[in-house]
């Protein structure tokens, strides 16, 4: 075997030997480029779009929720504002009545403590009337019975009426 | 002044049986050379992927959707698996074509033998796909298509495809070497002609003035620029050959679609093929 041979190939020309080299280069590179660098490579891109389009999917579900959930809450609020205005409504038509039911019922009560008064007072000045009645008949038999009994002079008399008088207050 | 150009050159042979003897060539040399370095690349490049990418990762990624996207565009989605090979092959070709502008190492594609077989490789996977997707008798009888007459046509454009393949390259990267080995030998002479006057002395240890920078000029045309765009139309054309033998598989094969058109009566037909043209329609806008 000869080291370093002076030459040279066909400028154009085949040797099967270099094609069978250039296959198995081609191929070993071909393989160790798929398995280390390509594949890796492609899935690592791949699983980060499919990441990505994980999150914008999500978001976007999210949003729509939340869009959702703010249509209910505001449909919520709505009813809830409205269903206020009528227990208010209720409550107001409510108190009116009770207020004008209250209003009657202490006229009514007024009225009638007034009549029970004026009863009273009726009743009283009756029993007054037949008590007075009953005191001047009574008087009248006294003053009749003192005059019967003595004869005084004038201012007897008048001191004797007085002092009946005053009897007569002080036994009122 | 006397100019060799000549093909690879043989470091030695090792004989294996009687006569046959395998050379060891300057381009063998490159082949491993490029082998080496794009395995220390991949290492390099596939060292640390990681989810959230340094600049090395990013730099990488976006060649490979690069890459991916091409692919795809040329060879439809399907095909996405032959993009690691599509991969490897432009890699090849455009480091083999560059290493020539070491100086050291001979570009590879300036060797028949290894655009010969890459485009042999494309011939190959055109030949399995077809097979593989219209059974044997299809991918002969695709030969008789659109006529029968046409069918020597058709064998020697199937021949003459890889051929085709394989001269263009190592044509353009072997003009551009002798182009660029014509030019430094002009450079010489003109070299010799201007300083031609000074003493022995001086002429001997001077620098070849002409010699620097015009070649790094058409180095950069003729090497990197042809490199990058040969080694993008070998990959193009193995991208179109390979996908026209492995159509989409939703959409029906044009042949069995005639005989379905053949068989069926009149109103079906229509049908069919108005089916035909949406699911064509829909793939085309994939």
């Amino acid at each position: 075997m000869e080291l370093f041979l002076d030459k040279f190939e066909g400028f154009v020309g085949v040797n099967f030997w270099t094609m069978l080299f250039a296959w198995v280069n081609i191929l070993i590179l071909y393989l160790a480029m798929r398995k280390y660098l390509f594949g890796p490579i492609k899935n690592m891109i791949d699983s980060r779009q499919k990441e990505i389009d994980d999150l914008y999917a999500d978001a976007e579900a999210s949003r729509e929720s939340a869009q959702a959930m703010e249509a209910e809450y505001q449909e919520k609020l709505a009813k809830a504002e409205e269903e206020g205005e009528e227990i208010r409504r209720t409550a107001q038509r409510r108190a009116t009545l009770r207020e004008e039911e209250i209003l009657r019922e202490a006229e009514e009560s007024a009225r009638r403590t007034l009549r029970r008064a004026e009863e009273q007072v009726e009743l009283e000045r009756a029993r007054a009337l037949n008590e007075v009645k009953d005191e001047v008949g009574a008087l009248a038999v006294e003053i009749a019975t003192a005059i019967i009994g003595r004869d005084v002079a004038g201012e007897e008399h008048s001191a004797l009426i007085d002092a009946f008088i005053d009897n007569v207050g002080e036994d009122k | 002044m006397q100019l060799e150009i000549n093909g690879a050159k043989i470091y030695f042979e090792i004989p294996i049986y009687g006569d046959i003897k395998i050379p060891v060539t300057q381009t063998m040399v490159s082949l491993l050379v490029v082998t080496i370095l794009l395995l220390t690349l991949t290492f390099i490049a596939s060292r640390n992927i990681k989810k959230r990418p340094g600049k090395l990762q990013v730099l990488v990624e976006k060649v490979v959707t690069m890459l991916y996207n091409l692919v795809e565009s040329c060879m439809g989605k399907h095909n996405l698996k032959f993009a690691p090979y599509i991969g490897t092959l432009f890699c090849c070709s455009f480091f083999g074509s560059v290493i020539g502008m070491t100086a050291i190492f001979r570009s590879t594609t300036a060797d028949l033998s290894v655009t010969g077989a890459w485009a042999l490789i494309t011939t190959g996977l055109v030949w399995y796909n077809n097979i593989k997707n219209n059974g044997f008798l299809g991918w002969l009888k695709g030969f008789t298509e659109p006529v029968v007459v046409m069918t020597p046509m058709n064998i020697v454009s199937e021949i003459a495809n890889p051929v085709a393949m394989a001269f263009r390259h190592f044509g353009n990267v072997a003009g551009g070497s002798v182009l660029t080995a014509l030019i430094y030998a002009a450079l010489a002479a003109l070299n010799n002609v201007v300083f031609g006057f000074l003493p022995e002395a001086i002429f001997a240890v001077m620098p070849p003035i002409f010699q620097v920078g015009i070649p790094a000029i058409l180095s950069i045309y003729f090497d990197l620029f042809s490199g990058f765009v040969q080694a993008f139309v070998f990959c193009l054309l193995t991208m179109i050959y390979v996908g026209e033998a492995s159509p989409p598989p939703a959409t029906v094969p044009a042949t069995s679609e005639a005989q379905s058109a053949e068989v069926a009566p009149e109103g079906v037909e229509e049908v069919a093929l108005t089916e035909g043209e949406i699911v064509v329609d829909s793939t085309t806008k994939e």
